[in-house]
């Protein structure tokens, strides 16, 4: 919101400024011949540049509001969050079990019927929501993170730092993600924690791959080499200069990642590699009830639902996403 | 062209050498102790050190790695710890079982995703073409597991028409067995549409747009010639490619709908391996899947070669 304010406030200014240097072409030669390096109109242009920048990421939030398959997408994760956040205060409870009442079809006071140990089932999905929504995201964090510094440090200094990372980076990709990840949860255990870093450091080597491209084709833009020649640290030069340049990328490819976190978390679940009972996890929940699948497919089709619309969720904000960071 | 084949055939090597240290490392450094990861925390010290010297795991781990490698070249995959049966024939049938499921889901993928992609090519920008993009685009982000446990329920205990198991019952006919698979192999084809089916789409409009196109139907050649002549052929060159480098998520796929469906596949085995921590099977499986990814895409590398005559030549 202030961001808006602070740009409309000055745009007047800029117009301003930019109508009497075109009004002037004389002054205009004149100040472009009185050297490159002096200090106010490096300051000004610099002032231009960051309003510009402002003025661009207002019409991308503009963009982004009129997208109607981002705000699709938008409102299905929201109303996920919200749910996985605080469905335990008003729902019956996830967890609690009731014998006499297993197995029972949707009804007025179970909306959703109950699973096999009377677990009212519409509070299971709604809370489902939860363990999904906590592993996917910061697994995503940690492989922009780590697959951010790896490929600032590859498409930087390039040479033969660039060249053993990137063989590294085929060998790691080299068996698919899935089986690599069940493999090593297998040897560490179950837990939350374990899951959320397996699963970031599997995505770390394709984020750095894209990263190192968006890098490799910054570093030889004049911003680059203008910090260079001052002389400039490699790591300031990096995140300071580089690194704001290419957020859009990084953005593309964190909610594709998150997509594909959400993916691989509730495989990874259904699999038995994840998390254990009594948790309401979506995929723990449709491997552990698929045996009533025929007796009570609603145990099974009401999380495959809930997982399949986050799923398409995530997906349509990437795709909103990129289509407007494209135009 | 046998030349580019020789080439990335050797460059494989050093990848399946540095792969294999991979899983090596992560079944058998990481966690340490190899008898302690096996046996679990309840076991005793003693009941450990004694696993750990039948397995040979008190050696140094440069000497284990050289004994492991050598003996999976040389087709001695050792036992099974669990099941007591030799590693090697285990591993071979289930793998058997994967690529009779596997294959029949590509022959469903391959014309379906085609088909659809060429037809929202031919139909840009229409009504048709965006339900079909988005359509097919849901069906391959949503896990597996999900589309398979719905349609499971729709086709075969709702409407009966499909069966609930994935293999026929002992002593029926070889044919019989696809009209068991028929319900696992659509999640997998799900799971290849959407990117297959947007390749097809755009290839076909890029070739469309080409001047030969026009030249063909301004002679005056019959639309359906046209399409099946020209376009279809040429927008196969990226469909092609695609369906390469989908092996990844198609082997990803068997582990999951192999689980879902029980079906005895090198993923349900790979996956049964894993939880009950049956170190020789799960290492020989995940190599032996490792090997046939890097085939795959090799042989996908290799008809797009064939598709197109530049790299062709270029070879």
């Amino acid at each position: 919101m202030d961001e808006r304010n602070g740009s409309l406030g000055s745009d007047p200014d800029l117009q301003a400024e930019g109508s009497q240097l075109s009004s002037d072409p004389e002054m205009l030669e004149l100040r472009a011949e009185a050297a490159a390096g002096h200090e106010g109109q490096e300051i000004q242009a610099d002032a231009a540049a960051a309003l510009e920048q402002k003025r661009q990421r207002r019409y991308l939030v503009k963009a982004l509001l009129r997208s109607p398959t981002f705000m699709v997408g938008m409102v299905i994760v929201v109303f996920w969050i919200i749910m996985g956040a605080f469905s335990v205060y008003f729902t019956q409870s996830p967890t609690a079990q009731d014998a006499l009442s297993s197995l029972q079809g949707p009804s007025a006071s179970h909306w959703f019927g109950t699973d096999d140990l009377g677990r009212d089932v519409f509070a299971r999905t709604m809370a489902g929501a939860r363990t999904v929504l906590i592993i996917a995201p910061l697994a995503t964090v940690l492989a922009l993170v780590w697959g951010g510094i790896i490929g600032l440090v590859a498409g930087f200094w390039r040479g033969l730092t660039d060249e053993i990372i990137m063989r590294l980076v085929d060998v790691l990709l080299a068996l698919p993600i899935i089986i690599t990840s069940i493999l090593i949860l297998s040897l560490l255990g179950k837990g939350t924690a374990i899951i959320i870093v397996t699963i970031g450091a599997l995505f770390t080597p394709v984020v750095s791959r894209t990263i190192r491209s968006a890098v490799i084709g910054e570093r030889e833009r004049e911003y680059v080499m203008a910090a260079r020649l001052r002389g400039e640290r490699s790591a300031f030069v990096m995140t300071r200069e580089i690194l704001p340049n290419i957020t859009q990328p990084i953005i593309v490819e964190g909610t594709i990642r998150l997509g594909y976190a959400v993916f691989t978390a509730a495989t990874l679940s259904f699999l038995g590699f994840g998390l254990v009972p009594p948790s309401s996890d979506w995929g723990l929940t449709i491997a552990t009830q698929r045996v009533f699948l025929q007796i009570a497919p609603w145990t099974v089709l009401f999380p495959a639902l809930a997982l399949a619309s986050l799923v398409v969720g995530v997906n349509l904000i990437t795709d909103g996403l990129g289509r407007v960071f494209s135009k | 062209m046998l030349r580019l084949i020789g080439r990335r055939l050797l460059l494989m090597v050093p990848t399946l050498i540095l792969a294999s240290i991979l899983i090596f490392a992560l079944a058998e450094v990481l966690p340490g102790d190899v008898g302690r990861s096996i046996l679990g925390p309840y076991a005793t010290q003693e009941q450990v050190e004694l696993l750990n010297e039948r397995l040979g795991a008190d050696r140094p781990i440069y000497v284990r790695y050289a004994a492991w490698a050598g003996g999976f070249v040389t087709g001695d995959w050792g036992d099974s710890l669990l099941l007591k049966v030799p590693v090697f024939p285990t591993v071979m049938k289930a793998l058997g079982n994967s690529l009779v499921l596997a294959g029949f889901a590509l022959v469903l993928i391959v014309p379906t995703s085609v088909l659809l992609g060429v037809f929202s090519g031919l139909r840009r920008d229409s009504a048709l073409d965006r339900t079909i993009t988005v359509s097919t685009l849901s069906m391959t982000v949503i896990p597996e597991f999900v589309s398979g446990v719905v349609l499971l329920y729709v086709f075969a205990v709702w409407l009966k028409w499909l069966p609930v198991t994935a293999m026929p019952p002992d002593g029926s006919p070889f044919v019989s067995r696809f009209y068991y698979l028929i319900l696992p192999a659509i999640p997998l084809m799900f799971l290849e549409l959407g990117y297959i089916a947007r390749m097809a789409r755009v290839g076909t409009a890029q070739v469309l747009a080409m001047p030969y196109i026009r030249t063909a139907v301004l002679k005056g050649l019959p639309r359906r010639r046209v399409i099946f002549g020209h376009v279809l052929r040429n927008a196969m060159v990226p469909t092609v490619t695609v369906i390469g480098s989908q092996v990844g998520w198609l082997i990803g796929g068997l582990v999951v709908i192999e689980t879902l469906f029980v079906y005895p596949g090198i993923g349900k085995l790979m996956v049964d391996a894993a939880q009950t921590h049956d170190l020789p099977m799960l290492e020989a499986a995940v190599l032996m899947v490792a090997i046939l990814y890097m085939l795959s895409n090799l042989m996908a590398d290799i008809v797009v070669a064939l598709l197109n005559p530049r790299i062709r030549a270029g070879g």
